[in-house]
């Protein structure tokens, strides 16, 4: 039987405080070390992981999602659908037929499972997209939902079905998966949390990064999972005595600092990883040199095996 | 007198809802014009409060909210014929089958109280309930203006429903009537909770920062607003920033002819007011950013003045 990948779940609460950043280059450093990698973009709201690889998305599969069709012959508006439906989808005035509001249809498929006389038919919408490519060597898989739908929830679990499918792949032996999430904590970011095995929260010495890194804190510990912290912008002064003071006190095991710098503005903007880079590391910067010793440290703390 | 709801929206995250939220809610309490509501809709990480805190002697007002519903069984009823899984009761796969004790488990995080298991069961073995979901917090902050934000229970599937429950709850606040400007500060993305943000909004501010993340993100979200038919304008954060990709930037806006709000260049003022645990408005008046935000301001009358 193949083994399966080690998933290492990278998420933050705060947003911007570069989630999308150490999971492309922990995922270029894995790939560039030999090991079989697949990123996994789940922020499926503002999927930012191929622009940071300079990539683009091409083919897509779409991501369908329930929506009832009503049969205007064989309804006979007795209004049972309307009457059962808990977030008042579906609109019944007496003797009338019941019109679907889409926006807050939850997909329970419970009208077209009661209807006595089939009326409601089963249709369905595209809600977003899954792509699935290869920038500079890296295997990515990407969800993304459409523009002005709400249910990023079912783009997610698409992305986990097709994570699933990819890993079972007899051709596909993965070594270690890589996902990053949205900001915040909602159900997203607790799915992709759930699916991984390790959780790296990213976080900044600022108030509002202290703040909402003891939140996801919670919601990780609450779904029973190791994790470990990132601090980027470590060099941020104002604020940054006290994070790390808060830090120690409460027990928070750290993976690595990255301290501001231009080389990281730059390879972001240019669309190259930082851990692409090919030179010697001593014409490296600090950054660089503090994603090296993070990747040791995930190396020792997930005991990944190529 | 009408009430103006402004919201302040980003698709991504950390490029500087809050700290411009702050400053404006500084400059409109302060402002003879305006009564303001200040709001925090990031209810998955409400971080205005730290930076508006209650006035002294004020006690924050907490109300529990239950917008989350999920779904209960009662194992006495239940006959064990495992219909709820041989049928697929459950659209969201909450419903998974006991094989030792032949009962179903319904895994909390993933029901959505939809009803079909209890509509469905020939022993209705299952029963729905409202549960909280999070909490809606007021108080008068320093500038004497009402905040109000909402806060999610972790792991309760809710974020979108508690958004409209934190703007109704403003809405029904006997202050709405007498304000004349309520301020929101958004949730990132462009999801559920934004969606739910938007509805009713007078006027969009988009923020954003000259970076692919940042204008990748900004399209997306203006998608939506324009959806909505709001009218909206940009305000670009760190406007200054080296980078080779400005002048991508600058080709889109200027392509597409969105109006520019006012730009903040990068300030040591604004992470430095931040750490204070102050509005950068408040903490260094006579600073660059706080120069720029003064204009976004007054810029943003000239704009509410049309509607």
């Amino acid at each position: 039987m193949a083994t399966k990948p080690v998933i290492i779940c990278v998420t933050g609460g705060k947003g911007g405080t570069g989630k999308t950043l150490v999971a492309v280059n922990l995922a270029t450093m894995f790939k560039n070390g030999g090991y079989k990698t697949l990123l996994v973009d789940g922020d499926g709201e503002n999927p930012n992981t191929y622009l940071l690889l300079g990539g683009e998305l091409g083919k897509r599969k779409e991501v369908l999602f329930f929506k009832p069709s009503i049969n205007e012959e064989k309804c006979t508006k007795c209004g049972l659908c309307a009457e059962n439906c808990v977030p008042h989808a579906l609109l019944h005035v007496k003797d009338s037929i019941p019109v679907p509001i889409l926006a807050v249809c939850s997909g329970c498929k419970l009208c077209y499972k009661i209807c006595p006389t089939g009326a409601i038919e089963a249709d369905y919408k595209t809600v977003g997209w899954i792509y699935e490519l290869n920038e500079k060597g890296l295997d990515l898989l990407v969800g993304e939902l459409k523009p002005g739908e709400a249910r990023s929830a079912s783009v997610i679990e698409a992305l986990l079905e097709e994570l699933e499918n990819k890993v079972n792949q007899a051709e596909t032996k993965y070594d270690v998966v890589i996902i990053d999430t949205a900001p915040g904590a909602h159900c997203d970011v607790e799915e992709l949390i759930e699916a991984a095995d390790y959780v790296i929260p990213v976080t900044e010495p600022t108030r509002f990064g202290l703040t909402d890194l003891i939140r996801i804190n919670e919601l990780i510990s609450l779904l029973h999972k190791e994790f470990r912290v990132i601090v980027n912008r470590s060099t941020l002064l104002g604020f940054k005595n006290q994070f790390f003071e808060d830090l120690d006190k409460l027990h928070l095991d750290n993976l690595g600092n990255i301290p501001l710098h231009d080389e990281v503005v730059n390879s972001y903007c240019a669309g190259i990883p930082l851990m692409e880079n090919k030179r010697e590391r001593e014409k490296m910067g600090p950054a660089y040199n503090a994603f090296l010793e993070i990747f040791e440290n995930v190396k020792e703390w997930t005991n990944i095996k190529k | 007198m009408d009430n103006i709801v402004v919201g302040i929206v980003s698709g991504k995250g950390g490029v500087g809802k809050t700290t411009l939220t702050a400053s404006l809610a500084s400059l409109a309490s302060n402002d003879e014009e305006f009564t303001p509501i200040i709001l925090d809709c990031d209810v998955d990480a409400p971080n205005l409060a730290i930076i508006l805190p209650p006035n002294s002697g004020v006690d924050p007002q907490k109300k529990d909210t239950f917008t989350t519903i999920k779904a209960s069984f009662i194992s006495d009823k239940c006959v064990h014929c495992k219909k709820c899984i041989d049928d697929h009761f459950c659209e969201f796969n909450a419903l998974t089958w006991n094989e030792e004790k032949e009962v179903p488990i319904i895994d909390y995080l993933k029901c959505e109280g939809c009803s079909a298991c209890k509509v469905l069961c020939p022993e209705h073995a299952f029963e729905i309930h409202p549960v909280k979901s999070g909490e809606i917090i007021s108080y008068e902050n320093k500038y004497d203006s009402l905040l109000i934000y909402g806060k999610t229970q972790l792991g309760s599937t809710t974020s979108g429903k508690l958004v409209s429950e934190v703007k109704d709850f403003a809405k029904h606040s006997p202050k709405f009537n007498s304000s004349n400007l309520t301020i929101v500060d958004g949730p990132p993305g462009i999801g559920c909770p934004v969606i739910a943000m938007l509805s009713g909004l007078n006027y969009v501010i988009a923020i954003t920062e000259p970076t692919p993340s940042g204008l990748h993100d900004l399209v997306r979200i203006l998608e939506l607003v324009e959806q909505f038919k709001i009218p909206f304008s940009i305000v670009v954060n760190k406007a200054d920033l080296k980078s080779p990709f400005q002048k991508k930037f600058k080709k889109y806006i200027k392509d597409t002819r969105h109006k520019i709000l006012g730009n903040i260049d990068f300030d040591y003022a604004i992470p430095e007011a931040m750490s204070f645990a102050e509005p950068v408005v408040d903490y260094a008046p006579n600073s660059k950013a706080s120069i720029a935000i003064k204009k976004i301001y007054d810029n943003l009358k000239k704009q509410l003045n049309h509607i």
